[in-house]
């Protein structure tokens, strides 16, 4: 286990590192720099090239990268902007919560549902269930999330005056208004990996019921439930795996999700960066992506070593 | 259905594999046919006309400027589908490439820092790569030197790009398992040199899960597509697409103007839905054995 475990730390330390050095090349090697852009296009050449002094940009571009990421791993600081002057480890501070609870509310429903879910139809196969299980898997792979939420706003929110259309309500005014505003956006964040989820525990969990020890534990007259808690255990191994995959990729997609119903969260300020053409912060904001969606990615690893021995032990 | 119609749909991996070549068929028409099809021009403002609901005149009714939304989504079509499309291109010729070699010269340093290196870079989810390196190279039309690029043609450009790990993954896999085969054996002791096995005999063997994988990404990549272009920072107005019609939309969701977001989003569900068919069929068909499900961008 601990061999594991140091082993993918290790590789997706190398992602980390490697992600940030494809990163840093790029935004350093576009044409317009940052004395540009802050300058303005008539600066005079000593004015840039002082400024790209004060700013050490001036210095080869691996010893920019190492100070950068000294300052990442040592300090935990992802810098200044060199466009706004804003510091950045606040800007982060400010918005990730909000992008965080979204994403967290969708993923803790989406886990719930597809279990459940997929769990029922698996064991009624070809009932009701089964058929309604599918044709949700189905339709909700299908429809992109931001344009379902746009439709659920004409209709849950425009026509009728069951959700706010949009915003945010703060937590600490009133509970109740809050959670009325996450839920659209939470439930449109979740519900491609809902489907996703619901299938994938449903195919996995029919192809460990078709195995022979199954068979041998109904046999024995263990009873159902006991039986079916044995199957979960190794059926999840694979839902597991996506899911935690699935952690990451709603960040994603909370940046879409975030702009349809004008939430101020990440997506705000890495599109803002984007439009200032503020790279320093771009790069921040999309490190810190990586960065949640490879501990996810680790945590879905651990979690899978531990329901399934075998996967811990070397190959 | 008669025999004609299920030797047809046996080719598609069955009847639900034909509709989804049905519905891609109809897309590519619209897509080529565009100004044949579209009733009229899709960027023809007409103050007379705004804010129509649907009806006889207007199928799909009108936009804030009087804007034919069946001709927009028709031409819509046009900008999803060479988006995705001419970033699949770019994939397959990168990852294919790739993949074979890595699977061919299987053990050696060449296919650990090929392997490692798609890893890293798979390490991070396709839209959130999108979005950043769009926002590296900027919005709008791109300038290299000389050359001018379309905003659709840089955001296809590094899509594909982003493509290229997934497809070498799959080929890598098939062509790691042929190269070890008997056959190619057969053609090394002949004297037959590398490139010539990993082209006519390797390359052939490992097309079919790419097909494959291929078709999925198309429906990926109109969604990401529509999702770049939503946010203002993929194909730029006034030229239509599903993407930035929605963005529009946007504005006008208050006031109960539905048309102008239910029928380009539609059409984004309808290609998805088509491709994401079309590519299971064509799994079940050409790759049973590899029957799992894919996890999109």
């Amino acid at each position: 286990m601990a061999a594991l475990f140091l082993r993918r730390a290790g590789l997706s330390l190398l992602s980390l590192l490697l992600v940030s050095l494809v990163l840093f090349v790029l935004t350093r090697s576009i044409p317009d720099s940052p004395a540009r852009i802050v300058l303005g296009e008539d600066a005079t050449a000593a004015a840039m090239a002082q400024f790209d002094r004060d700013h050490g940009l001036d210095r080869p571009i691996l010893v920019q990268y190492g100070r950068w990421l000294e300052g990442i791993v040592l300090h935990g600081d992802l810098g200044t902007s060199f466009t706004t002057g804003l510091r950045m480890n606040r800007q982060v501070a400010a918005t990730l919560p909000v992008t965080l609870e979204l994403v967290i509310v969708a993923f803790a429903v989406s886990i719930v549902i597809s279990l459940a879910l997929g769990t029922l139809a698996a064991v009624l196969r070809d009932s009701v269930v089964d058929y309604g299980a599918r044709l949700i898997a189905v339709l909700g792979v299908s429809v992109p999330g931001f344009w379902l939420a746009i439709v659920l706003i004409i209709f849950f929110a425009v026509d009728r005056d069951w959700f706010p259309p949009g915003g945010i309500a703060p937590l600490a005014k009133d509970w109740r208004e809050h959670l009325r505003s996450i839920a659209l956006p939470s439930f449109c964040l979740g519900v491609f990996y809902m489907a996703v989820l619901t299938r994938m525990t449903r195919s996995s969990l029919l192809d460990v019921l078709g195995l022979d020890y199954m068979r041998t534990a109904r046999a024995s007259g263990l009873r159902a439930g006991r039986v079916l808690a044995y199957a979960l255990r190794n059926a999840l191994v694979p839902v597991v795996t996506i899911a935690g995959m699935s952690f990451g990729h709603m960040f994603g997609w909370a940046l879409i999700i975030e702009q349809v119903f004008n939430i101020d969260g990440l997506s705000r300020a890495l599109l803002t960066a984007i439009q200032m053409r503020d790279y320093a912060m771009v790069q921040a904001v999309v490190m810190v992506f990586t960065f949640v969606f490879v501990i996810a990615n680790l945590c879905a690893d651990m979690l899978n070593a531990s329901l399934n021995p075998r996967l811990a032990s070397p190959a | 259905m008669s025999r004609f119609a299920r030797r047809l749909a046996n080719n598609f991996g069955g009847g639900s594999g034909l509709l989804g070549a049905v519905i891609v068929l109809t897309l590519l028409v619209l897509a080529v046919g565009a100004p044949w099809i579209a009733p009229r021009d899709p960027l023809q403002v007409d103050i007379v006309n705004q804010m129509q609901e649907p009806g006889p005149g207007f199928w799909f009714g009108t936009d804030q400027s009087g804007r034919d939304v069946l001709s927009r989504v028709i031409w819509g079509a046009r900008a999803s589908i060479s988006v995705a499309a001419v970033a699949v291109v770019i994939g397959m010729a990168g990852g294919v490439s790739l993949g074979l070699i890595a699977g061919f010269f299987r053990g050696g340093w060449i296919e650990q820092i090929t392997m490692r290196f798609l890893e890293a870079i798979a390490a991070i989810p396709i839209l959130i790569w999108a979005i950043a390196l769009v926002g590296i190279f900027g919005v709008g039309d791109g300038h290299w030197g000389p050359f001018t690029l379309g905003s659709e043609l840089k955001l296809s450009m590094l899509l594909g790009v982003l493509y290229i790990p997934t497809l070498a993954r799959v080929t890598y896999t098939t062509a790691a398992v042929e190269s070890q085969a008997y056959y190619v054996l057969a053609r090394r002791l002949q004297g037959t040199s590398s490139p010539r096995i990993i082209l006519s005999d390797v390359l052939p063997n490992c097309l079919s899960p790419v097909i494959v994988q291929s078709t999925l990404l198309l429906a990926i990549g109109i969604v990401i597509e529509a999702s770049v272009s939503f946010v203002g920072l993929g194909v730029q107005p006034p030229t239509p697409s599903w993407g930035n019609m929605l963005a529009d939309a946007r504005n006008y969701l208050l006031s109960g103007d539905w048309w102008l977001s239910v029928f380009p989003g539609a059409a984004i569900s309808l290609s998805v839905v088509g491709f994401n068919l079309l590519g299971d069929g064509l799994r079940d068909r050409l790759d049973p054995r590899h029957a799992t499900a894919a996890l999109a961008t």
